[in-house]
């Protein structure tokens, strides 16, 4: 099993330092390139929602990525210290509605929540914690 | 994320390669609009070098679709990666802007 961890600011400039960090952990757990693109949007998305309606205006929340692997999953956890939110709890868009009717809030949790095999939030010690897993053996 | 800009036809094609993420999206955007400004018969966007699209990514192709329909100009999506594709398809995109399986299809669609 490998593990990973790293804190950093949650703030939008921020992203591209949050890949890297995924991106080198893709590389030395050998993870197959295809389930990549599954954890780098999900970064993308649970790293923004943070750094862009988390933050209040005095403080940037501290995020926490958390990455293992093991032989039959593959685990990201987010977490923030940011005010309690569950991402989980955003209505699902209507991914029917016209073109002049769609709107993207709520389509990158959407989106997570679609391509991850489990998705759960919790609130301990302070901190908003979202746990993705994806296994390995349906990519 | 780079892009050129070919004209086929009077058509205007886009060619956006690498990944269409939160930080590259409004450089697309403003491409995309400077496109459609131009009033060309057609705006497609190949896909064929796009590897990725987040949802900040998704939203400049709605954006760039409103546009394009407000400015009557055609707008037709083709060749996209199956992992891209799969983002279109799980939003419902699909049903709201026009997807082609490659280039020569859109200009085809649009002509």
């Amino acid at each position: 099993m490998k593990t990973a961890s790293w804190q950093l600011p949650g703030e939008a400039g921020q992203l591209p330092n949050a890949l890297g960090f995924l991106q080198g952990f893709w590389e030395e757990a050998e993870l197959p390139a295809a389930l990549g693109f599954t954890f780098e949007l999900a970064l993308e998305e649970v790293f923004l929602n943070v750094a862009l309606h988390g933050a209040d205006s005095s403080r940037v929340p501290s995020v926490v990525l958390e990455l293992t692997a093991c032989d039959t999953e593959v685990v990201l956890v987010v977490s923030d210290d940011a005010r309690p939110f569950d991402p989980l709890t955003l209505a699902t868009p209507d991914t029917t509605a016209a073109l002049e009717d769609r709107t993207i809030g709520g389509l990158g949790v959407h989106l997570v929540r679609q391509m991850m095999d489990t998705v759960t939030y919790s609130h301990e010690a302070g901190r908003n914690r979202l746990r993705m897993t994806k296994n390995l053996n349906q990519p | 994320m780079d892009m050129n800009t070919e004209n086929v036809d009077g058509i205007t094609v886009a060619l956006p390669s690498g990944r269409l993420d939160f930080g590259a999206a409004a450089a697309f955007q403003q491409q995309l609009e400077q496109a459609v400004a131009t009033k060309p018969r057609g705006l497609v966007v190949d896909c064929s070098s796009l590897d990725y699209v987040s949802s900040a990514g998704l939203r400049v192709f709605l954006v760039a679709a409103r546009a394009a329909k407000a400015a009557s100009v055609g707008f037709a999506v083709s060749s996209l990666k199956p992992a891209v594709k799969e983002v279109f398809d799980l939003t419902g995109f699909g049903n709201v802007i026009t997807l082609c399986a490659d280039r020569a299809a859109a200009v085809a669609a649009l002509a």
